[in-house]
């Protein structure tokens, strides 16, 4: 059954099994070297995807590595679309659970925010906040708002100094590569640019900004996200936030009740 | 709606695979190449940088839409997500061509992500007769189906190879996007003669060409798009033309990608074997 036949050809190529040797005509080369050749192909390929989204853990922790990693994370997060840019999306958990990337307790963040900015690339467009939805809204109703982040928006929050390993692994980055481990927690925003529509921003953001999107992303209301951006920093100036936010397509609608 | 105009597509002009190292230098130079060709999984974001690409090259050349991911061979159920990408994708860009491949990516929800051959049997073949008219009812426009390069043969092959892709044809109403370089590999691969496998093919059924260049590791041939075409395919392709006519053809190369240059010339030295065609064996068949 055709059934049959691509379950024991798939379970062999992945798990390097020999299932599917009787299933192979060997000729002038064996069926084992058949079945490497397909396996090659298949690991070439899938390492190559997270080699393409993740070339800041590639470049930390080397080729050898990261091929080791690779394949161990095929077999336990194996691809689910015949989309490739979909492959990849738990290696930041997988490195997290990685006995051999114990030692480099910042590797997970670093995916997770090599992740976000491949999902930010890929995601939708959209335009800038358009202020004529603010006047049609009376000042008693602001406070129970929901405001929309941009489709590209994404928010990574780390102990560790995130941006900055990230940019001295930039292949065009040219200053010094001293990393300075213990700055506070860095929150950052990825996004988008709005002017361009195509290029990805990593950004640094004050730590109640973080916390007011982080609410807003998660479909808080306006009183509520400011609130919690209050608790952790009393200067935090709405208003100004919020204007920025705007301009600079971070926020770009109302949600609808 | 994006409501491009219509570009004709001209038969004497090849095309080229567009990958995205020769965005910069094709929005620079603006060659005449007879069309481009796209992987469509690299548009299925939402938006972005590829698409805003995809929609400048389209308003200049006409646009022909490849799968590789459909897993139209496989017996899981097919892909809705992927489906309902591809058909975005098709309606925003307006493709005078929309293909897959003869073959599987994945079973069991376990994706390979490379073309993995099926077994040619009566069953095979009547799964995939049903899995195009499923493809080509949701997309509500006809598609080509191309014949992969393999590596390997199953034991429980009963069809030769070419009247497996016939058959497929006859019973679809699908057009072939004939690769004639998988042809050749897998003649050296198999042991089979290529011109067998072309005369198996019914004239009038193939609407495109793809050609591109192999591996030799010695024991076999690899189809990794990484070289120029062999002089072995370019007669094959001559062979092809005198017995389908001129079909719109593109040069594919995905590995070890060079300058925009050297691929044009490629496109040019197919162009010219077109043109030869044209106006020579095509009037004496």
């Amino acid at each position: 059954m055709l059934r049959d036949t691509q379950i024991s050809l798939a379970t062999s190529l992945l798990e390097g099994s020999m299932g599917a040797l009787s299933q192979i005509r060997a000729g002038k080369l064996s069926a084992e070297k058949r079945l490497d050749v397909y396996r090659h192909n298949v690991f070439s390929n899938l390492r190559g995807a997270l080699k393409d989204i993740y070339p800041v853990v590639l470049g930390v922790v080397g080729e050898a590595f990261f091929i080791h990693a690779a394949d161990q994370f095929v077999l336990s997060h194996p691809s689910r679309s015949g989309d490739l840019f979909q492959f990849g999306s738990e290696f930041a958990a997988f490195i997290q659970a990685y006995p051999h990337a114990a030692e480099l307790p910042y590797l997970a963040d670093v995916a997770r925010l090599e992740w976000a900015w491949h999902e930010a690339f890929h995601a939708g467009d959209s335009p800038l906040f358009d202020l004529r939805l603010l006047a049609a809204i009376t000042a008693e109703e602001h406070g129970q708002l929901r405001f929309i982040l941009h489709p590209t928006a994404r928010l990574i929050e780390s102990p560790f100094p995130l941006l900055r390993i990230w940019e001295v692994n930039q292949p065009d980055y040219a200053g010094g590569m001293n990393v300075e481990w213990d700055e506070p927690a860095d929150t950052l925003l990825v996004r988008r640019d709005a002017s361009d529509g195509v290029s990805v921003l990593i950004e640094r953001v004050a730590a109640g900004s973080f916390a007011f999107l982080s609410q807003i992303q998660q479909g808080a209301t306006l009183e509520s996200a400011t609130a919690a951006a209050l608790g952790i920093d009393a200067a935090f100036d709405l208003q100004a936030f919020l204007l920025d936010a705007f301009r600079s397509g971070v926020v770009v609608g109302i949600a609808r009740k | 709606m994006a409501n491009y105009r219509s570009i004709p597509v001209d038969p004497d002009l090849a095309g080229i695979g567009l990958r995205t190292p020769h965005y910069q230098a094709m929005l620079a130079t603006r060659p005449p190449v007879g069309f481009l060709e796209v992987h469509s999984e690299n548009f299925f974001g939402d938006g972005g940088q590829p698409l805003k690409y995809l929609g400048r090259f389209r308003e200049d050349y006409p646009v022909s839409i490849h799968g590789v991911g459909l897993s139209l061979g496989s017996t899981d159920p097919l892909d809705i997500d992927h489906l309902r990408k591809l058909k975005r994708l098709v309606d925003a860009t307006e493709p005078f061509l929309v293909s897959e491949h003869l073959c599987w990516v994945g079973v069991q929800g376990r994706f390979l992500n490379d073309l993995l051959p099926l077994p040619y049997t009566p069953e095979s073949l009547e799964h995939v007769v049903c899995r195009l008219g499923e493809l080509q009812d949701y997309l509500k426009r006809p598609v080509l189906v191309e014949n992969v390069s393999s590596y390997l043969e199953f034991v429980e092959s009963t069809i030769p190879e070419w009247e497996f892709v016939r058959e497929v044809a006859s019973r679809t109403g699908c057009r072939i996007l004939l690769d004639v370089n998988n042809i050749y590999v897998n003649a050296v691969n198999h042991g089979f003669d290529a011109q067998t496998y072309l005369d198996s093919i019914a004239r009038g059924s193939v609407g495109e060409i793809h050609l591109a260049g192999f591996q030799d590791t010695g024991e076999i041939l690899i189809d990794n798009h990484g070289s120029s075409v062999c002089d072995e395919v370019w007669r094959l392709y001559e062979h092809t033309l005198q017995r389908f006519g001129n079909v719109p053809t593109i040069i594919e190369w995905d590995t070890d990608i060079p300058a925009l240059p050297i691929l044009l010339g490629e496109a040019e030295k197919a162009s010219r074997i077109l043109a030869r065609n044209l106006h020579g064996t095509a009037s004496a068949a």
